[in-house]
């Protein structure tokens, strides 16, 4: 069973359209494996969804609505005589009105990952970052992702059976989101779908018995605190 | 239910506790504004059903014109331009048009259906702007039709009971042609030849037997 989830301010978060591209893949991964989230997720989005868009009275909201798109046109004309030339209400509509029907639309089933001779499931939400390249370091695996967001690292990340990550610390945070397999440190054992965010005072060294494909967050490098693994400290930065 | 979530928020919590002592006609102003906001729900779906079901122009220009003036505000507030909040009108409800066929009204409201296409649109908006970065991402974050992996298989389940229960409905020449193609998965010439008849005549009885199942999942759907 799942016990780790993400936290009610994470989740309204993700619901307005309002976290990063690496942690919103996170919850939205999160959500397609845990259904409490998922249906605590739709609740929050039909909030957000009445807040954003809501239907006040219906009187007020006929009035507004009318003088809204009176105003919406003057201000076309304004931008119109001022700025670059901007579309007509009526245009757009009939613009938008002579599209045909949307035929491909993107399946959201489950995809398929293959590391290292294995294959795991992953949630829908991984089909557009699955092309670069697998990076390996011994028992360790990291496909790095292309965020675009400063220092933060969004990857996947393979331990193969038997594999440990040295104990470490992190300078930020850590999220690590376990997709397949199961993997233990000092806190317990984790399951698919497990959502660890971890603060920069955690110490924890992660090992896998069978092996496990997880996705981490990192928003800086990890800080091995242990013996000889401090001697991968320079090469930290490589190991997410 | 759900209506309580879209009240404006003073009815729910600001209001004194020395007023809901003879409240009676408070109750029939909310009453009668719960009512309203039932009624414009209901309209927001119907034109929505037409528009997936017809195409239908007149009731897409109604829920045009409700939603264009609450999503430029959106737009507005996100994007801080004037120029993109038009651009976020222009492609949420063009999303709207091409996919209306993806709303499920058993699945949520119109309004959290257009949110989220809106939120998805302007989340890769922003990407855009920060980034200038052309990906299209919101739509996998937030996927328009919710198939998780569960509720496929169930609607699967559900659906492929429902045409077995159908398939005994069928005459028996139809029923086993179309039990050994798809069930056994035989080839035409392989029940052709196991029945002893010419293949046209397979093929015939599949047409007929498919046309069949077609219409009694269809009639059973109205």
């Amino acid at each position: 069973m799942i016990k780790h989830h993400p936290q009610q301010n994470l989740l309204v978060s993700h619901a307005n359209g309002d976290l990063p591209l690496s942690m919103a893949i996170a919850v939205s991964a999160h959500c397609a494996l845990c259904e409490t989230c998922r249906e605590q997720l739709a609740r929050l989005t039909e909030q957000a969804a009445n807040l954003a868009l809501n239907p006040d009275d219906a009187h007020a909201a006929n009035n507004t609505d009318q003088e809204s798109i009176h105003t919406a046109h003057i201000e076309a004309e304004n931008i119109q005589s001022t700025q670059e030339p901007m579309m007509d209400i009526d245009a757009m509509l009939a613009q938008i009105i002579a599209q045909p029907m949307a035929t491909n639309v993107p399946s959201n089933a489950p995809l398929d990952v293959q590391v290292k001779q294995q294959h795991y499931t992953v949630p829908s939400v991984f089909r557009q970052h699955l092309a670069r390249p697998w990076q390996i370091l011994g028992k360790v695996s990291r496909m790095r992702f292309d965020v675009n967001e400063m220092n933060t690292r969004a990857s996947l990340l393979h331990i193969d059976a038997l594999g440990e990550i040295p104990q470490h610390t992190h300078k930020g945070y850590e999220l690590t989101l376990l997709l397949a397999g199961e993997f233990s440190d000092l806190n317990g054992e984790y399951v698919p779908g497990d959502f660890i965010l971890l603060n920069s005072q955690t110490h924890h060294a992660p090992k896998t018995k069978t092996g496990c494909l997880c996705y981490t967050v990192l928003n800086a490098p990890l800080y091995f605190t242990k013996g000889l693994s401090k001697l991968l400290n320079p090469i930290g930065e490589l190991i997410y | 239910m759900e209506n309580i979530q879209s009240l404006p928020e003073q009815n729910r919590y600001h209001r004194p506790i020395s007023s809901q002592i003879g409240t009676a006609m408070d109750n029939e102003t909310h009453a009668k504004d719960l009512a309203e906001q039932q009624v414009e729900m209901d309209r927001l779906t119907a034109a929505m059903l037409q528009i997936a079901n017809q195409r239908d122009k007149a009731a897409f220009s109604y829920l045009f014109t409700h939603f264009m003036p609450k999503i430029r505000a959106f737009g507005l507030q996100r994007l801080n331009q004037q120029g993109l909040a038009m651009d976020l009108v222009q492609e949420t409800m063009t999303s709207v048009w091409t996919k209306a066929h993806l709303y499920n009204a058993d699945k949520g409201s119109v309004t959290t259906w257009i949110f989220t296409i809106m939120r998805n649109q302007c989340f890769d908006m922003l990407r855009r702007v920060q980034h200038n970065k052309e990906d299209v991402f919101g739509d996998d974050i937030w996927p328009l039709c919710d198939t998780t992996m569960a509720q496929d298989t169930l609607t699967d389940h559900k659906l492929t009971a429902k045409l077995l229960q159908h398939l005994d409905a069928l005459p028996l020449a139809q029923r086993q042609v179309v039990q050994g193609i798809y069930m056994q998965e035989l080839t035409q010439q392989e029940l052709a030849d196991a029945l002893k008849v010419p293949i046209g005549t397979i093929k015939s009885r599949l047409r007929l037997g498919l046309e069949k199942l077609k219409s009694f999942l269809e009639t059973h759907n109205d």
